[in-house]
């Protein structure tokens, strides 16, 4: 995050050779007494060392943060000194601040300054995590020949530049994110000067003097008589610092101190009062907001009104320059470029951000909450993304009925740790790292669909917003309509900031992979096929193949869920399948499905390109479709070949009580190419067995698709709802269903 | 059969990931629960999905009440010797003593120099380690009079000041396995910390590699049993045998104790990234405990 304009008060601690523990003491008091900040002076001739000391007392506060001040040595390397500083930003989350300053000139240390910039420039490249390549660096006293970039903090670490050598003032204007100083009574002269001469260079550097926010270290004694700068009593204090704050561009007061007494007079008597005088002189556009880098400004895409974003936003909008943005500009297997990513946390926000996108009707706006769509682009290239991750509660409303509300931005997997301890289950898919709101709009295919049905089938009620920005709640009581076309076809009507499930009591299962022989891969299906439809409801099982691999026999993944704690149940139901050929490996457990789910740990959306993938729904397995299955996997045009096991419970439903509609299907069939012509002209092969598609595991982009995914009686009604709801096709980032030449064209 | 005579020393080996950021901490903090005596993480600057391991180990140390922590080994050309000496003494005062220093020469060289690091030769590397171990224990040398003065061929301290001093005498456990490094490990550690994995030969390679120590200890005029001798381990908990470390906990105990009296190996790391692992391995350490003890009489 850019630097904010508010005043903030740290603690600098002199750290002890003997008694480091009292260091740590003294922070913790600091965090307790209001402090914001704390950091660690370097004394002459010191020992102890304080990144140490930091990093500890980073594991020993929760809040407080933390200012590292590093003295760059020819013998330490930027490239390290950038991972400490990450891992240290990492697991604090966030809280750390560096100050860069160059160490005494000696034999070693020819070029200080040199040495403060090198390893200001290596540091910050070694973070760009979003640029591409390695990096290289030749300079006068460090040298890096082709590392690799990362890790990257977790926010955007401030990088400061302390001292005040002209040559480093200079530095401190024209790159540095802000100027460490200390001001005593005769040294105020030295500060303004130091000052207005980074303030210059900012400039001549196209920079935004704010952009270089002045802190300062203070010293002084409580004394009940006035005795010069910071000596006497409270009131003096503030009338002393006040000037700072106003005049000269101090944002932040680090009291030097080794007195708990003084540490807490400043807190309770002259922090508070400061901070009020200020809030009320400090012209107002310099008390809220945010202030974006002049770089980041250079890097905005045309067409998009920034200034106007609304003032609810501002703070957590991502833009192209802005640090966060390599994290939230591609999604898990898409990669994008958008030009603003709007992050919202409440429904207000989601409103303000609808609106702020409506009036960009030429962009594209995506819709994002896990951001694993596949048909769902909720990415975009120089357009719009409502970003739904922040929005991530997960609540029980009632135990007795096991009604749960669950925000879009939730994973499936936390939704899954989050019911497992009341024995609940939420059927999703076959991956934690899904988000709700994506999958919970579509369908929702998973390991417990034949006994639980799809997920969309225990939806009780929808919040939503509109495309007009109206909030609507959808039920089987209220707006029926739209609560029919939600589920199946979410995307086209709205953004849904809550669900309301029905959820299922469900104990541990049985989780089985089993690796099995299909060298007769179209025999093989078959048998499955045969078996699965032949199992009981509470056995789902998937089939996974890939690319024949040369010179070795076909092999199939075979991943079964049984709704069962019973060892005996799992075996009998997991024996038939095991029957079917050969087993070359085979894992059998007896787990809670959070623990099945749990299986996207620190994963990150880093996808590149566009995901090619077709979809179809089928009754069943004939020998014919077997054959041609067969025939596509072995051509090689296909690296991921996926069938699921629906049916049962899934079939239970009418067809036309919710807009998925293929209700008939016993399996779903994904296969994901590299190609896009080529998987198209090998899928037509298949095509004609398929009753329809899932469309959430459907790219192909030609319009003929949405009559895959809608029967032609649910396409109708869907047409009826979008006419009402988006005339304007606002969301149209997921099978837009209103191209209006395309009931002429397919029917 | 050999005994160094050392009480026995069981840890984790956990993988510095950084995403999720906490795991690493929290299997500390797992491993200190579980009753386990250390903690460990290994060291690669280069590798962008880990964290810092020092930043790592400070940050655990504050989060854990008992266990002790180390390197495992740390990466000696990427870390100035004497910054960290004052690093680790100063960890050490924090933690109230439960810090010790596994140290390697380094091995990606390629890695060592993209990061701006010097490419040493092995042999220059074991020198650079032994000179560096000199400068560890001057620094945290209060008591000696006079400032450091270290000259190396690839360190150079010249009248450092020295401190701080440590809460407890940190044993300085070096990562090695061909002969030349062994003896110097003999020389000037104070202890060794291979891993099994790299064995070619399984533990039997253990024998040779004692000797090398022992003579480099014998020769430098130490007692060879100054030199505790730990294994880095791995493997599997499952219901059944099969093979070394594979199988169910009584088996990884019987196997364990064998290690300990046929090679002398007094700690036991092994990879844990998991709390089962922990716990599994926290009753094997109990049990591996106990048959040593009944052995020894
Ligand atoms: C690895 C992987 C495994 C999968 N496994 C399964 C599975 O087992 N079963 C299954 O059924 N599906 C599965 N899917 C498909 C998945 O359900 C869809 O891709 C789904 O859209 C992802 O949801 P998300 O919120 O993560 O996606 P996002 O990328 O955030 O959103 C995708 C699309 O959904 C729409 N959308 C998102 N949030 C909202 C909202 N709040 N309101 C209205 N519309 C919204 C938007 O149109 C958006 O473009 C899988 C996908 C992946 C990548």
């Amino acid at each position: 995050m850019s630097p904010t304009r508010k005043v903030t008060f740290g603690l600098a601690l002199t750290p002890s050779a003997t008694h480091p523990e009292h260091t740590i003491a003294q922070a913790q008091l600091g965090e307790r007494s209001g402090f914001d900040l704390v950091t660690l002076l370097r004394a002459p001739g010191q020992v102890v060392d304080g990144w140490t000391l930091l990093s500890w007392i980073a594991g020993s506060t929760e809040r407080i943060g933390l200012l590292g001040q590093l003295a760059c040595l020819p013998s330490e390397m930027p490239t390290v000194t950038a991972g400490a500083a990450a891992s240290l930003d990492l697991l604090s989350q966030g809280r750390l601040t560096l100050a860069i300053t160059s160490d005494e000139p000696s034999d070693d240390n020819q070029h200080p300054v040199e040495g403060v910039e090198e390893t200001l420039d290596i540091i910050r490249r070694m973070w760009a995590i979003g640029e591409p390549g390695t990096v290289r660096y030749t300079g006068n006293v460090h040298r890096v020949d082709g590392a690799q970039r990362g890790p990257a903090p977790a926010h955007d670490v401030p990088l400061l530049i302390t001292g005040d050598s002209p040559e480093l003032l200079r530095l401190a204007g024209e790159k540095s994110d802000g100027w460490l100083s200390e001001i005593n009574g005769s040294s105020l002269d030295r500060f303004i000067a130091g000052s207005t001469l980074i303030g210059h260079t900012a400039v001549a550097n196209g920079r935004d003097p704010r952009e270089v926010p002045k802190i300062v270290t203070i010293r002084g004694t409580f004394a009940d008589t006035r005795g010069g700068f910071l000596h006497g009593r409270s009131a003096d204090w503030v009338d002393d610092l006040l000037p700072l704050i106003v005049d000269h561009g101090v944002t932040t007061l680090l009291l030097a101190t080794e007195e708990n007494a003084v540490l807490q007079q400043f807190a309770e008597e002259v922090a508070p009062r400061l901070r009020d005088a200020a809030s009320s002189l400090l012209p107002a556009q310099t008390r809220t907001g945010r202030l974006r880098k002049s770089t980041a400004i250079a890097q905005r895409r045309s067409g998009i009104r920034y200034d106007d974003v609304p003032d609810l936003l501002v703070d957590s909008a991502i833009e192209p320059g802005d640090f966060d943005f390599p994290r939230v500009k591609s999604t898990y297997l898409r990669g994008g470029s958008p030009g603003l990513v709007l992050r919202t946390r409440t429904v207000d926000e989601v409103v303000a951000a609808l609106g702020f996108a409506r009036e960009h009707p030429h962009l594209p706006l995506s819709i994002r909450s896990g951001g694993h769509g596949i048909s769902g682009r909720s990415t975009n290239d120089g357009g719009i993304v409502i970003n739904l991750s922040l929005m991530n509660r997960i609540d029980v409303l009632d135990e007795a009925t096991r009604r749960v509300r669950i925000e879009p931005g939730a994973r499936w997997m936390d939704v899954a740790a989050a019911l497992q301890p009341y024995g609940w289950a939420l059927t999703s898919g076959d991956y934690g790292g899904v988000g709700v709101g994506g999958l919970a709009t579509a369908g929702g295919i998973g390991f417990l669909g034949r006994g639980h049905g799809l997920t969309i089938d225990h939806l009780r009620a929808v919040d939503m917003v509109l495309a007009d920005g109206s909030r609507v709640r959808a039920s089987d009581t209220e707006n029926t309509e739209l609560f029919w076309a939600v589920r199946g076809a979410g995307a086209n009507f709205g953004i849904v900031t809550a669900f309301e499930f029905e959820v299922d009591e469900v104990g541990d299962v049985g989780w089985a992979q089993l690796g099995l022989d299909a060298t007769d891969t179209a025999e093989f299906l078959e048998k499955w096929g045969h078996t699965s439809e032949a199992a009981p409801r509470d056995t789902t099982s998937f089939l996974i193949m890939g690319p024949p691999r040369h010179g070795q026999p076909a092999l199939a993944q075979l991943m079964a869920m049984v709704d069962s704690a019973n060892p005996d149940t799992i075996i009998e139901r997991l024996q038939p399948f095991a029957n079917i050929s050969p087993l070359y490996s085979q894992s059998v457990q007896l787990m809670p499905y959070a623990a099945v789910m749990a299986n996207a740990q620190g994963e990150s959306n880093g996808g590149q390109g566009e995901p090619v993938t077709r979809s179809g729904l089928l009754d069943h397995i004939t020998p014919e479709f077997a054959a041609a299955a067969a025939r596509l996997i072995s051509s090689g045009t296909v690296y991921f070949f996926q069938i699921r096991a629906v049916g049962g419970a899934i079939s239970d439903i009418d067809a036309d009580a919710t807009a998925y509609a293929h209700r008939s299907a016993n399996f779903s069939v994904v296969a994901f190419g590299s190609h896009r012509q080529r998987l198209d002209a090998a899928w037509e092969e298949l095509y004609p067995f398929f009753t329809g598609a899932y469309l959430s595991f459907e790219t192909d982009p030609r319009p003929e698709r949405l009559t895959d995914a809608f029967p032609p009686a649910t396409l109708a009604r869907l047409r009826e709802v979008k006419a009402r709801l988006d005339p304007d096709s606002v969301f149209r980032d997921n099978f837009p269903i209103s191209i209006p030449t395309l009931t002429e064209a397919t029917s | 059969m050999i005994d160094y005579g050392h009480d026995l020393l069981f840890g984790a080996f956990i993988t510095p990931t950084n995403s999720p950021p906490m795991h690493a901490v929290d299997m500390a903090i797992a491993a200190d629960r579980a009753g386990l005596d250390l903690a460990t993480f290994q060291d690669h600057p280069y590798q962008p999905s880990f964290h810092d391991t020092w930043t790592l180990l400070s940050y655990a140390a504050a989060r854990t009440e008992r266990i002790r922590l180390s390197g495992n080994v740390l990466n000696l050309p990427l870390r100035d010797p004497a910054v960290l000496a004052r690093s680790a003494a100063s960890l050490d005062l924090l933690s109230g003593g439960r810090f010790e220093l596994g140290i390697g020469a380094g091995g990606f060289w390629d890695a060592i120099e993209a990061m701006g690091g010097r490419r040493l030769t092995p042999g220059q590397s074991i020198e650079a380690l032994e000179e560096a171990i000199r400068i560890f224990r001057g620094i945290w040398a209060t008591d000696a009079t006079g400032r450091l003065v270290v000259d190396g061929s690839f360190y150079r301290v010249n009248g450092a000041k020295r401190g701080p001093k440590p809460a407890h005498d940190i044993g300085v456990w070096v990562g090695a396995y061909k002969p030349r490094i062994l003896r110097m490990t003999g020389r000037a550690a104070d202890g060794w910390l291979p891993s099994l994995a790299y064995l070619p030969g399984g533990p039997r390679d253990l024998t040779a590699m004692n000797a090398h120590i022992d003579e480099g200890a014998t020769r430098a005029g130490r007692d060879p049993r100054s030199i505790r001798r730990l294994l880095n381990i791995s493997g599997q908990f499952s219901a059944t045998g099969r093979g070394l470390l594979v199988g169910p906990p009584e088996q990884w105990v019987d196997q364990l104790t064998g290690i300990a009296l046929e090679y002398g190996i007094s700690g036991f790391i092994v990879t844990a990234d998991d709390e089962a692992t922990i716990q599994l391995f926290a009753e094997v350490a109990a049990g591996v405990r106990r048959q040593v003890a009944a052995e020894r009489g």
